[in-house]
Order: structure tokens, then sequence, then C-alpha cells
């Protein structure tokens, strides 16, 4: 593997935690939200 | 450095003492909002079967992040190098994936249920629960160990406090906020836990690697790494990590109750989602942890007493500035909780339902008696944690015999849920037997010249068919399974007779799920059993009495 894939390789995995991140965080606000407006507990 | 008695101070008392009141105080605070004066017993264990996917997925993701899956990655990383984290993380996180398709049958058989070890009870009767249950029981206490000792060792290592003050810290911080809502506290604080972590790891991989020199280390500290620690397709990090970790995929997640216990509270139609996304996040959060490891190889580091485990707080104290090592300290501190406070969930929800709850009968069981019974359970489970945390007891030889129970245990358990002829006999027998194979073949107690060699080498490529065909069968069904079963069978037998044995951990492992299989099949297949799964959720369901909703009348308490 030459540097500029080594450097991907390194790198990648914090943008996909990232975007893992974003995606768990937007559906709990959802879902707080939801469970909010209907009055109830989220667990 | 002494990880014990804490001469590597780097972080002041104060600041250490204020990240743990923020940190246990702030997940405390959480637990608050949602405890209620009288809690539910099935709450307690499961939330009532109906969470979200951003809640169910975050808490799958923070259970399954543990810092020793951290620390391992690393060591990993710097040991086998560029295909290191590869051959942990990836592996690691498939053990989320394939589970979930057994996890909708699962759920479809038993809806209402809270372990899977009181499915078992159901289905064969008391000798095959106490065993799911056992094994459950023994890898929840090692990883609440684990947890302690990691907990206990950072503080030590970034603090003036003592190893035994860490601990004592992090089992009464954890205690605290999961103690009076279980399971409902767990997976709600999981969800600040995750973010925490997951937030962290975004800034610090980076941060250290651009430190460390960015992608010029990878020129300047090539000389550093062997042949095969450069090369992605190392034979050497597959065999040697990649492959048991292929073949303890399904066991691990049978065998853990902490994912039985997600599965069972999730809502059923976002089992998926939520399985999926923990997959992903695993994975890259525990591959990119062990980037840390390569880059500690590629700049010639050396792990400070030769102990690999004390890479990442190394590479974390000599590139992270201190607002950033803070930042480190709640990273590591959210990864052993969440997964420490999931064990005490697990813990105690086999104690109220395969312990109490079986033995006096789902009918007679006193849900108040119920709720005693788990959170006593969870005060002597973090003794037991600090017992032998504080004993430095070697844990580690306990968890190769509970993760070969759980090999053993996977096709026994998974064709319970499908094969209507496995009987509480072939379970058991075949179980045993495995057990019995397995430990002279992975502890190395009989030589393996000569024909033993040969006979391990056979019932191990068995072992294989096995693993590939059981993880086929989840996704594609038992006609594809069995293709793929038997075409590896015959595709790697020519490489593998002769030299398999050679593996002792590898090969272990195969004898477990192959001598398992086998014996399971042999003694159901002329079964005269024809098992009604419809049976089991009359049987397994709801301890508490029923609320029952009607549209204009407020709530009214019936008993079930």
């Amino acid at each position: 593997m030459d540097i500029f894939w080594l450097t991907v390789y390194v790198l990648i995995w914090p943008v996909v935690v990232g975007g893992t991140l974003f995606v768990i965080v937007r559906a709990f606000y959802r879902e707080w939200r939801q469970a909010r407006a209907e009055g109830r507990g989220m667990v | 450095m002494d990880l014990e008695t804490g001469d590597y101070q780097l972080l002041a008392g104060s600041v250490v003492l204020g990240l743990l009141v923020l940190f246990y105080g702030g997940t405390f605070v959480m637990s608050l909002f949602i405890g209620k004066k009288k809690e539910n017993a099935d709450g307690y264990m499961t939330a009532g079967n109906k969470i979200g996917f951003g809640v169910s997925a975050a808490s799958m993701t923070a259970t399954w992040i543990w810092a020793s899956s951290m620390y391992a990655s690393a060591t990993s990383g710097y040991t086998y190098g560029i295909s290191g984290p590869i051959h942990y993380g990836l592996w690691g996180a498939l053990m989320i994936l394939f589970i979930y398709p057994f996890g909708r049958r699962i759920r479809a058989v038993a809806p209402k249920a809270h372990t899977l070890a009181e499915v078992m009870y159901a289905r064969h009767g008391r000798s095959s629960q106490l065993m799911l249950a056992g094994s459950n029981i023994l890898g929840s206490v090692i990883s609440l160990t684990s947890n302690f000792i990691a907990g206990g060792a950072l503080i030590a290592l970034l603090s003036p406090f003592s190893f035994r003050q860490g601990i004592i810290a992090v089992a009464a911080g954890i205690l605290l906020y999961t103690l009076w809502s279980g399971f409902r506290a767990s997976v709600l604080t999981d969800f600040a836990q995750v973010v925490a972590m997951l937030g962290a790891v975004v800034i610090i991989i980076p941060v250290v690697f651009f430190a460390a020199g960015g992608p010029g280390l990878f020129e300047t500290g090539a000389s550093n790494l062997s042949a095969q620690q450069s090369n992605f397709f190392s034979s050497d990090a597959f065999m040697n990590q990649g492959a048991p970790y292929i073949a303890a995929v399904l066991a691990y997640a049978i065998g853990n109750q902490t994912i039985a216990q997600r599965l069972f509270a999730v809502r059923e139609d976002l089992i998926k989602p939520t399985f999926i996304t923990a997959t992903i996040g695993y994975g890259a959060t525990i591959i990119g942890f062990g980037m840390l490891g390569v880059i500690a190889l590629y700049a010639g580091i050396t792990p400070i007493d030769g102990d690999t485990n004390n890479l990442i707080p190394q590479m974390a104290v000599t590139y992270l500035g201190p607002v950033l090592l803070c930042v480190f300290f709640i990273m590591i501190l959210g990864s052993l909780s969440s997964t420490a406070d999931s064990d005490l969930a697990a813990l105690s929800s086999i104690a109220m339902a395969d312990i109490y709850g079986q033995s006096v009968g789902k009918k007679n069981a006193n849900p108040k008696t119920m709720l005693l019974v788990g959170r006593i359970t969870m005060i002597l489970a973090t003794a037991a944690g600090l017992f032998f945390a504080t004993g430095q007891m070697n844990i580690l030889d306990l968890l190769v015999f509970v993760g070969a129970l759980w090999g053993a245990l996977v096709f026994p358990v998974i064709a319970s849920f499908y094969w209507k002829k496995v009987t509480n006999m072939a379970f058991t027998v075949s179980t045993l037997a495995a057990l019995a194979l397995f430990l002279p073949v992975r502890f190395e107690w009989i030589s393996m010249s000569g024909a033993t060699g040969y006979i391990v080498d056979i019932i191990s490529i068995v072992g294989v068919g096995v693993v590939l065909g059981l993880m086929s069968f989840g996704f594609f069904g038992l006609k594809i399974a069995r293709i793929i079963g038997i075409a590896a069978v015959v595709i790697v037998a020519p490489f593998a007779f002769g030299t398999l044995h050679e593996y002792a951990v590898l090969s272990g492992s195969l004898v477990a799920y192959s001598v398992s299989t086998v014996v399971c099949y042999l003694m159901s297949v002329r079964s005269k059993q024809d098992f009604d799964f419809s049976t089991i959720k009359d049987r397994v369901g709801d301890f508490d009495p029923v609320e029952t909703v009607t549209s204009d009348v407020d709530p009214v308490v019936t008993s079930k």
C-alpha cells in the first residue's frame, strides 16, 4: 500500500464513526421529541 | 511505569476527581429522569420490549465496545501490523451482525422473554437452562472484573490515586446509576456514553496520527515493520488473530446475555437496523483504535514494561494535550462503564428470571420480590467484580473456558429454535462432549503428534464447515447453508489437514463447534420429539400485571 492509501486507511474510521454517531443522535432526538409529544418516557 | 502505585501522574487529582464526579454524577442525574418510585420488574429487565432505534442502537454499540477491546485492537495493530486491527475489529463487529437473523427468530418464538436461558428452559428444561445461564453469569462477571481493572489501571496511570481507589470509584459510580432502574438506566445512559466515546474517537485518532508525523510516518517508519506486518493479507495475522475470531463470532454473540437482553428490549421491527448500525459503529471504532497500534509500530514506540495494554494510554499521554487527555479519560470511562452497567443488568435479569422466576413459576412470581432479587444481585456482582479485580486473579484462562462453552452451545441453541427434533438430552450431552474434547486440544494436555493430530485436524475441518454453514443459515436458509458448509470443508481440507492442530486456539474452538454439532445432530435425527414452538410464548412472558388501555378509560390494572 502506498502512503496515500495508508493515510486513507487510517483516517477513514473516524469518518465512519462520525457518520454512525450522526445517525444515532438524529434517531434519538426524533424519538425523544415523539415521546415528549405523546407524554411518555423513552424507555 | 507502575500502574498500581500511580507514579506516572499526568492529571491532577482534583481534575480526575472532577471528571469522575462529572461523568458519574451526570449519568446518575440522567437515571433520575427515568426513575420511578415503583419500578416494574419487566421494565427492570427489558424496558417493556419496545425501545426505539436511537436508544437501542446507541446501547448495543456502547455495550459491545469495552475498554479491553480498544486495547486489544491496538495490540493487534502493533503485533500484526496494518491488517491487525481488521482481524480484531471486523470479526468482533460481525458477531453483532451474524446474530441478528437468529435474533429475529428467537424474538418471534419468545417475544416477551428476558433471557435466552429462560427460553431454553421453556424449550428443553432445567439442564439446558443451567448451562446457558451459568455461562452467561461467568461471562458477565469476567467482563465486569475486566472493566473494573481497566478503570482502576486508568485512574492509577493518570492520577495520584491508587489502583484500588480507582476500581472502588468506578464500581461505586456504575452501581449508583444502575441500581434503581436496572436495564432502563443502562440503555438510557448508554446514549450519553456512546456520544462521548464516538465523539472522542472522531477527534483523537486524527490528532494522534498527525502529531505522530502524519503521512510521512509511513515513509520514515516503514523499516520498523516486518514483511508480514507490512502485508495487508498477512497469513500470520489471519491464522493467529483473524481465524480464531471468525470461529468465535457466533459463540460470543449467542453466549452474551447483554446482547440477548437488547434483542428482547428493542421493538421487534427495529432489530435489523439496530444490529446493522451497532455493527458499523463498533467495527469503525475498534478498528480505528487499532490504528493507534499501527501508528505506534511505525513510530517505533516500545510499550512501557513490554505490556501492549499500555499502548493506548501511552499514545494518549505522548501525543494529546491536557484537554484532549481529559476527553480520552472520559472516553475510556464511558467504554468500560457502559459495558459494566450492561453486565450488572444482565446478571440481575438472570437472577430475576432464571433463578427466582423459574424456580417459583411465572404465575407465582412476585414482581416486588423480583426487583429485590435484581438489586441484591447487582450489589453482590459488584462486590464479586471488586474481589476478583483486587485479587489480581488471572481471569483470562476462565475467559477461554467460557468462550469454549459458548462455542459448544452455538449449534444446540440455534438448532433448538428451528428444529423440532432437538431434545434436552441431545442439547446437554452434545455440549458436555464438546467441552470434554475442547479442553485437551486447547490447553495441549495431549500430544498432537501422529494420529491424534490428524484426528483433531479432521474434527476441526468439519468445524470450519459448521461455522460457515451456521453463519450462512441465518441469512440464506438451510439449502445454501449446507452447500456452503460442505464446500468449505472440501476447499479447506487440503490446506488444513496436517497443520490445523498446530494452532491450538483455533483448533480448540473448531473442535467445540464440530463435536457439539455432530453429537446433537446424531442424537436428534431419530428422535420422535415434535416440539410445538408456539407454546414457548405462553410459558415465557411478563411477570408484572398488564396495564390495559382503552380509548376512553384510564389505564386499568388487570392481572394476567
